[in-house]
């Protein structure tokens, strides 16, 4: 047991000590505070920058002046209304004068707008609600030559009264539906990201030879767990720190009404804090132990990739399985699937149970079906590990591995 | 008492590596371990510090089963490695660590080992920093900083200069005047010699030839003769059916296939006035024992 936390320490301490650590840690803080501040950054900039500077020329007088009306409307545009030429228009684009501008013109009873900008980019398409309000304007004024009131207007113009009513109360709880999306892929991803490296940690003892003066020191049992136990914790910690940090941002960036609009807190009770964690916890396990089985049996480091392709693979299968049947319909038959499948119950399960799709009875199966299968696997690592960490030569099999298992059994 | 090998054997695929072999260590001392590439020394001591299972035999320390709970070793491996990204001091902490060392006492027997072994400027450094050899000194501290009862060293002087070899020399003579139980494995032969009181030759995991170096070389005739004169005595030795095999400056060396012809060449000398600085029968080197036995 005290081998096993001098492991964990000196996995810990390495993992932590390390450069890409460290950065990757810090960009993904900065991306998450970068994404959660973005839209105040921007929001900031156009305040600094002022209303759009919009110009409209109506050289035939197809407004008949009803246009300065704009003006007093609450659009986020510096309006001006005047007659100037497509030339002068041009002019004005290219000095920087105005941003945008519309030009109407009648040819043959038909009104006809034309939109000019420098150039097509995103920012410069047409403002739909300055468009809008130009053919309600113009509605408005045809309307008027018709000899219609604005109160007959009023009574031909539809006002209907609309809602919505539900026969049946809702079953799931689709509020934290985004968050627990954003949650269930961070946890998804941590648990890929941080497997890969027990196997990068175990090929890396390997390949530089320390591992002979290790297993004679300690049990490869001890080594396998102390350094998945080690990995694991750092993989937690840091997943916790994203997701402090994401909180944090949330509150200082973030409108109180959208986030009471996206999450239900009371839906988050400590009973699913650590139903979550025992998933994390599980799902950790079983893909660790696997990557620690594909390390040990790597005697190159450039081999590492291929022998962790098939891992991968389930990892991957696991993932799309589990996010991806409940990002679509998570009562569907197959996203109930997934949360008992031991390879992909830790991706979605999480996210059923804070849906209330899942009940007590189908959590406890889910969670015995994984402890099942991280127990064969743990065991089929170790053994796997102890056979083959002190080969040397070329890549070892997983076939030959297992039948030097069995070998050692007999 | 002490460390006792009964008719161990081990295959790997249905090959023999290790085909029952015995040897055992009843007091402190260095005990060889000899062979070719392959011949079965690295799996007979995995076995013996139960990193590999045999498939057959016994292996005790002290009458009790080897494992790593009821022996105090200390390993030096053949496959060298250390953690490169990792400080020296901060490794050699953790090995001592997983050694049932406190962080106290390790530190203060890294540093006492430090000095001895001449890397006191390391310890604060990455091992990336580090020269091989200095990277093998740290792994023979590795092998001893948790002062263990049986030391095994598999090649422990290869890469090593000759500065370096002698530093080890010292630190294994210093091991068995403190009462340690050493294992050695090595292909130079004449450090064998040095320091081994018994050997065992291994051959493609068959014990060819082993017991107390000394009565092994004396049941050897001399082989050779090395005579040191001040002129030129080919015509000499040929008159005694010899054959030189090697003379730099009137120094020779003189194959001996009977050694009345080293006697009669001796009188041969007197008696043509011959000076003669030197003149030594030698019996084979434990190289020669060695090539004799395992070459093909």
């Amino acid at each position: 047991m005290k081998n096993l936390f001098t492991v964990m320490k000196f996995t810990m301490r390495e993992m932590v000590r390390k450069k890409s650590f460290i950065i990757s840690t810090i960009i993904i803080i900065a991306l998450i505070i970068g994404g959660f501040s973005l839209p105040k950054i921007l929001s900031a900039i156009n305040e600094e920058k002022g209303n759009k500077k919009i110009l409209i020329s109506d050289e035939s007088n197809v407004f008949e002046g009803t246009l300065e009306s704009l003006k007093t409307m609450d659009l986020p545009y510096d309006i001006t209304i005047n007659k100037t030429s497509y030339d002068d228009i041009k002019n004005k684009i290219e000095n920087k004068e105005i941003e945008t501008a519309f030009i109407i013109e009648k040819e043959n009873e038909q009104v006809k707008i034309k939109y000019v900008v420098e150039n097509i980019r995103w920012e410069n398409e047409v403002p739909q609600d300055l468009f809008g309000a130009m053919s309600s304007i113009y509605s408005n004024l045809q309307i008027s030559k018709l000899g219609i009131t604005p109160e007959q207007l009023q009574m031909i113009t539809p006002n209907f009264e609309t809602s919505v009513e539900q026969t049946q109360k809702d079953e799931v709880e689709f509020q934290n539906v985004f968050v627990m999306m954003a949650v269930s892929f961070s946890l998804s991803m941590a648990i890929i990201l941080f497997t890969v490296q027990v196997a990068q940690s175990i090929t890396t003892e390997k390949t530089s030879k320390i591992m002979e003066t290790l297993v004679t020191s300690t049990s490869p049992r001890t080594i396998v767990l102390g350094k998945t136990i080690g990995i694991g914790l750092i993989g937690l910690m840091q997943v916790i720190l994203f997701i402090t940090t994401a909180i944090i941002c949330a509150n200082v960036f973030l409108d109180s009404e959208l986030i009471n609009m996206l999450l239900n807190v009371s839906n988050i009770t400590p009973g699913f804090i650590i139903i979550t964690l025992v998933y994390f916890v599980l799902g950790y396990f079983a893909y660790a132990l696997l990557y620690a089985l594909t390390g040990s049996l790597v005697t190159k480091p450039e081999d590492i990739q291929s022998a962790n392709t098939p891992v991968s693979m389930i990892a991957m299968i696991g993932f799309y399985l589990g996010y991806f049947s409940i990002s679509i319909d998570p009562t569907s038959s197959v996203a109930a699937f997934a949360g008992m499948f031991p390879i992909s119950s830790a991706f979605c399960m999480p996210a059923r149970i804070m849906m209330g799709l899942a009940t007590p009875q189908d959590i406890a199966i889910s969670i015995v079906l994984l402890i099942v299968m991280v127990a064969i696997i743990a065991k089929i690592a170790i053994s796997v590990y102890s056979n083959a960490i002190l080969n040397y030569g070329s890549k070892m099999s997983l076939k030959d591995a297992l039948r030097l298992c069995k070998e050692k059994k007999k | 008492m002490g460390l006792k090998l009964e008719n161990v054997s081990k295959s790997f695929a249905g090959k023999k590596a290790v085909d029952n072999i015995s040897f055992s260590l009843e007091k402190p001392g260095v005990y060889g371990l000899l062979g070719t590439n392959g011949a079965g020394k690295t799996t007979t001591i995995r076995m013996l510090l139960g990193i590999l299972n045999k498939d057959s035999g016994k292996i005790t320390w002290n009458g009790k089963a080897v494992d790593r709970k009821n022996v105090n070793f200390g390993y030096l491996p053949e496959e060298r490695g250390v953690y490169q990204k990792t400080l020296i001091m901060d490794q050699l902490i953790y090995f001592a660590e997983l050694k049932g060392m406190n962080k106290k006492a390790a530190e203060k027997s890294i540093k006492e080992w430090a000095k001895k072994l001449k890397v006191e400027e390391y310890l604060n450094k990455t091992a990336e920093k580090l020269s091989k050899g200095n990277q093998q000194k740290i792994q023979l501290m590795t092998a001893l900083i948790h002062n263990p009862e049986l030391v095994v060293l598999d090649e422990p002087f290869s890469g090593l200069d000759p500065v370096n070899t002698d530093l080890v020399k010292n630190i294994i003579i210093e091991l068995v005047r403190d009462g340690k139980f050493v294992i050695m494995s090595a292909h130079q032969m004449a450090t064998i010699e040095e320091f081994c009181s018994d050997i065992l030759i291994l051959n493609k995991g068959i014990t060819v030839l082993q017991g107390n170096l000394k009565q092994i070389k004396d049941s050897y005739p001399a082989n050779r003769v090395k005579v040191d004169v001040n002129q030129n005595i080919d015509s000499f030795v040929k008159e005694c059916n010899l054959e030189i095999e090697n003379e730099v400056d009137n120094n020779y060396i003189i194959k001996l296939d009977d050694e009345n012809k080293a006697h009669d060449l001796l009188k041969m000398l007197v008696q043509n006035n011959v000076g003669v600085t030197r003149f030594e029968i030698m019996k084979p080197t434990l190289n020669d024992i060695f090539v004799e036995k395992v070459g093909e």
